[in-house]
């Protein structure tokens, strides 16, 4: 083990090993680890700690294998006795319940298995067909778009905030680059913050909408909820995003007669793919349906979900469709959990249910309207729910959180009167000032600066004197491509459900 | 020749610095103050004389601070003043503003120089709007159940975590509620923005101390220290709140000076970035503080402190915290304006706080009159910053189920007050009759 200080880990290591057969195993190792050095194979040491689980208790004694034989054990001597057999003792039970030392009992004595499976989707179930298969799990009919009543909010003039895109456009600085002392902060805190600074600025609409007062966030929240599909279990079940409730619930978006038209709707199946594919199927369950609150909760109706992805890496984020699926998935998950408390189960209710979603990873957004006609979801017949969605809605285009600077720089050099000295790089070159201003058609250059040919011969006149060269900003510290029209859904989806002022 | 012209040179030089260079100085002014109208007399043709800038000397020393000095004064942006006066990391003690230290309010004064008068100022007379009372308690009351009682969450919270996932998300709520219920009167908060749990960092240096080991030992160092907070809440404004007393308010009470070096606190030294910020960067239109909220943490919460024996540091907790964070929060706003203790403030800069632990609320209000606190910027300063601070009350009784019993209308009026508060620029002009 007397291996100097200096010298390569490797041969660190290749000093230490005991044995010669164990070196040269070592140093002739395929697996090439850290540096130059491997990592030795589990064969080549003979000494050392592998493991440090226990080892494996002996076998039982043949005796106890035969039957109706009563084995002879040391255990009334105490101590071991050679010629008697090892006794078996009942495994120690503590007698109190230990937290720490927990063991939960197998699978099938658990008190709540049950023989029939039931799938579950929680905040993490990434749907392999996406919204197909949300609509077919909640017997839903699709439309494109968002609803006439949201959609007429949007454009009516009176909602609008003052400074309404200047404010916007603070807000997504604030979030991408403000925020934090980092020079780039991540999406796990610009995310949450642009949602949240988007309700607040929403929220100070309560000189014209007195209601929006009715209104409170949660966060944290776990919503249950619980419904047979083709005689398929299924279960939401989660914790995600913020909740807006209400204390009075959404009016109807759609009409009697276009819940009654889509009786005719037939569901789109993806055979053959099996529906439940990506939910979690559970043996042990408790099939209850949860809003989340107790009783007497005085907002009791839900509003908005607001669903959000912060993962920093792109593969952890969910897809735009599998966001979307989810948001499906939990509006009607809330949707059902409200309408079974009210109305009870299994019919087509008479009053519908109205849930908004709004899914972003701060810069996308997705907005959804969910109306639950009926909770009659057994059979692929009947009243389906109805769902508008409007997909990919950019707020931005790309933020910059450090100004581009182009590095070939254009220097305007004044030389002699009337000759103008200009360079791009390197290269400089001579030219007469024209009378009239020309715009360069290759380079982005401002509009001062005339256009000249490159092979004018490079002359430099006696008297000039060089301005100092200014890097030239291609794109200025800021959002690209704002558009304003993303908050303006925003907005109507926020204060869908306030009487007119 | 040479050799006359060296001892010349050495006859010139072996003299202080200072004395010639003041001679010098005096010499040209004289001359000046005679002879401005007589164009005849010849003014100086030679360089200032001045200190050395490379010697081993208190004046070459001298020298370079005034030169760095003068780099801060003229600097273009504020982002490059804060630079130069933060890129040199020493060590620097770190002031907690939640702290367990016994007396640390007293130490904290100190290190800011701030004085504390118990009792909040009185408010500017104002025609009173009408408050709905009613829906301020309802929101507040539904904001409290729903975090308490109403709202089923996964896993049923530890004690000791309450603070975080309870109470937390209760002053949240509280803090959108009352802002939303009270922008038609205040319309400055409609356009503030609401920071939730956003760093807060303050660099300064105060008092000088003699170095006890080490290669520099003997020698005078600056005293530097570091507050790194983290509001729960925090209002910011696109406008300076007003004044609660003037610029140069002399405050008869005096600043309590410690006779022990901070590490008796205890206070620790280590060097890490100097930062300076208030909640966003210098490039955020909201740069003026409205109110801070803070949430003591379960180890300092009252049950311990009385378990220890410790009634009497229970009102200490609260002040520690709000004349650190508060200190922290406006010093920041002032440097984000340009100021820094070779530049005092021309204005005062006004922030307020709520500390609570989640039942009993305390209020305080904070006007920073003064960043010049090094030993070079006190000497002739008169300014003191001034914290005014209330006693901690409770909120309410107790939560029993979806009821909450004897709930504080003070508590909460306070708290409306403090929203309430505005810019001169929005305040109703006052008419003279």
């Amino acid at each position: 083990m007397a291996a100097s200080g200096y010298s390569s880990r490797g041969t660190l290591i290749g000093m230490a090993l005991a044995s010669r057969p164990a070196q040269r195993a070592f140093l002739g190792s395929g697996q090439l680890g850290f540096g130059a050095c491997g990592i030795p194979r589990r064969e080549a040491y003979e000494w050392g700690v592998r493991s440090t689980r226990k080892p494996e208790p002996p076998p039982l004694d043949r005796v106890y294998e035969i039957p109706g034989l009563e084995p002879i054990t040391y255990a009334g001597k105490m101590h071991f006795v050679p010629g008697l057999a090892r006794p078996v003792f009942p495994p120690w039970d503590r007698g109190w319940k230990h937290p720490r030392y927990h063991r939960s009992p197998p699978i099938h004595e658990q008190p709540l298995y049950k023989e029939e499976p039931c799938y579950i989707f929680h905040q993490r179930c990434r749907l392999l067909e996406g919204v197909k298969q949300a609509l077919w799990l909640t017997k839903t009919k699709l439309i494109e778009g968002l609803p006439e009543k949201v959609s007429s909010l949007v454009d009516e003039q009176q909602n609008h905030i003052e400074n309404q895109d200047e404010r916007v456009l603070n807000i997504i600085s604030h979030a991408r680059l403000w925020h934090s002392m980092e020079d780039i902060p991540k999406r796990e805190t610009y995310c949450p913050i642009i949602v949240d600074s988007l309700l607040q600025l929403c929220k100070s609409q309560i000189l014209k909408y007195p209601s929006v007062a009715r209104r409170i966030c949660a966060k944290n929240h776990s919503l249950s909820a619980a419904w047979t599909r083709e005689s398929v279990l299924l279960q939401v079940r989660g914790t995600s995003g913020i909740r807006l409730s209400a204390k009075d619930p959404l009016p109807p978006i759609a009409s009697r007669e276009e819940v009654e038209a889509t009786r005719n709707h037939v569901l789109e199946t993806f055979y053959p793919i099996s529906p439940t594919i990506d939910l979690q199927e559970c043996h042990v369950y408790d099939l209850k349906d949860d809003t989340g609150f107790q009783e007497g909760y005085p907002y009791p109706y839900p509003h908005t979900l607001y669903l959000m992805e912060t993962a920093d890496l792109q593969p952890h984020r969910f897809h735009p469709e599998q966001l979307r699926a989810k948001m499906i998935l939990f509006a009607f998950g809330s949707a059902l959990a409200q309408a079974r408390l009210l109305y009870g189960d299994s019919k087509v209710l008479e009053q519908p249910i109205v849930v908004q979603s709004v899914g972003t990873d701060g810069r996308v957004f997705q907005f959804l309207v969910l109306q639950l006609n009926t909770t009659d979801l057994a059979s692929n017949e009947g009243i389906k729910n109805l769902v508008w969605v409007d997909s990919d809605q950019l707020l931005y285009r790309h933020f910059w959180c450090r100004p581009v600077i182009k590095k070939k720089v254009v220097v305007n050099l004044i030389t002699a009167p009337g000759m103008l000295l200009w360079s791009v790089g390197h290269h400089f070159v001579l030219q007469r000032q024209p009378c009239h201003p020309t715009h360069h058609p290759t380079l982005d250059l401002p509009a001062f600066i005339p256009a000249a040919p490159p092979q004018l011969p490079v002359l430099f006149s006696e008297a000039f004197w060089p301005i100092p060269a200014l890097p030239c900003v291609r794109e200025p510290v800021g959002p690209v491509d704002f558009q304003p029209e993303t908050f303006r859904k925003f907005l109507a989806l926020y204060l869908h459900g306030c009487p007119e002022p | 020749m040479k050799m006359a012209a060296a001892r010349c040179w050495k006859l010139v030089s072996r003299g202080r610095g200072l004395s010639l260079h003041t001679a010098a100085e005096a010499a040209s002014t004289a001359t000046e103050s005679t002879s401005t109208d007589v164009a005849t007399t010849p003014v100086a043709r030679y360089p200032p004389i001045v200190a050395s800038l490379t010697a081993k000397s208190k004046a070459a020393r001298l020298r370079r601070v005034e030169r760095w000095q003068a780099t801060v004064h003229a600097a273009q942006s504020v982002d490059e003043k804060l630079r130069i006066l933060t890129k040199m990391q020493f060590m620097k003690y770190m002031v907690y503003p939640q702290t367990f230290a016994l007396n640390a309010d007293r130490w904290y004064q100190g290190f800011t120089k701030t004085v504390y008068l118990s009792g909040l100022p009185s408010p500017p007379v104002e025609p009173e709007a009408p408050l709905d009372l009613g829906a301020l308690r309802d929101a507040a009351c539904d904001s409290l159940l729903q975090e308490h009682f109403y709202l089923r969450r996964r896993r049923r919270a530890p004690l000791r975590e309450e603070p975080e996932t309870v109470v937390s998300p209760f002053l949240d709520q509280l803090v959108v509620a009352l802002m939303g219920l009270l922008s038609p009167q205040n319309p400055v908060l409609a356009s503030a923005s609401v920071d939730f749990k956003r760093p807060v960092h303050f660099y300064w240096l105060r008092g000088e101390e003699i170095i006890p080991g080490g290669h520099r030992s003997g020698r005078i160092d600056a005293v530097r220290y570091q507050i790194d907070d983290k509001p729960n809440n925090q209002i910011r404004i696109p406008k300076q709140l007003p004044e609660f007393v003037p610029l140069d308010y002399s405050v008869p009470v005096e600043i309590p000076v410690m006779k022990c070096k901070p590490d008796k606190l205890p206070l620790f030294k280590r060097q890490y970035e100097n930062s300076i910020f208030i909640g966003s960067k210098t490039a955020d239109p909201c740069c003026y503080g409205h109110t801070q909220f803070h949430l003591l943490p379960d180890k300092l919460k009252r049950e311990k402190l009385l378990k220890q024996n410790r009634a009497d540091q229970i009102e200490v907790v609260f002040r520690a915290n709000a004349i650190a964070s508060l200190f922290a929060w406006t010093g920041a706003q002032a440097m984000y304006q340009g100021f820094w203790s070779e530049a005092d403030v021309t204005r005062p800069f006004v922030s307020q706080g709520v500390i609570t632990d989640g039942k009993y609320f305390s209020f305080f209000c904070y006007q920073l009159n003064t960043l010049a606190l090094t030993a070079q910027a006190d000497q002739n300063n008169p300014r003191k910053n001034v914290c005014w601070g209330t006693q901690s009350k409770p909120l309410y009784e107790t939560i029993e189920g979806n009821n909450v019993k004897g709930f504080n209308d003070d508590v909460l009026l306070q708290m409306v007050h403090f929203l309430l508060n505005k810019p001169r620029e929005d305040r109703p002009q006052v008419l003279e009759s």
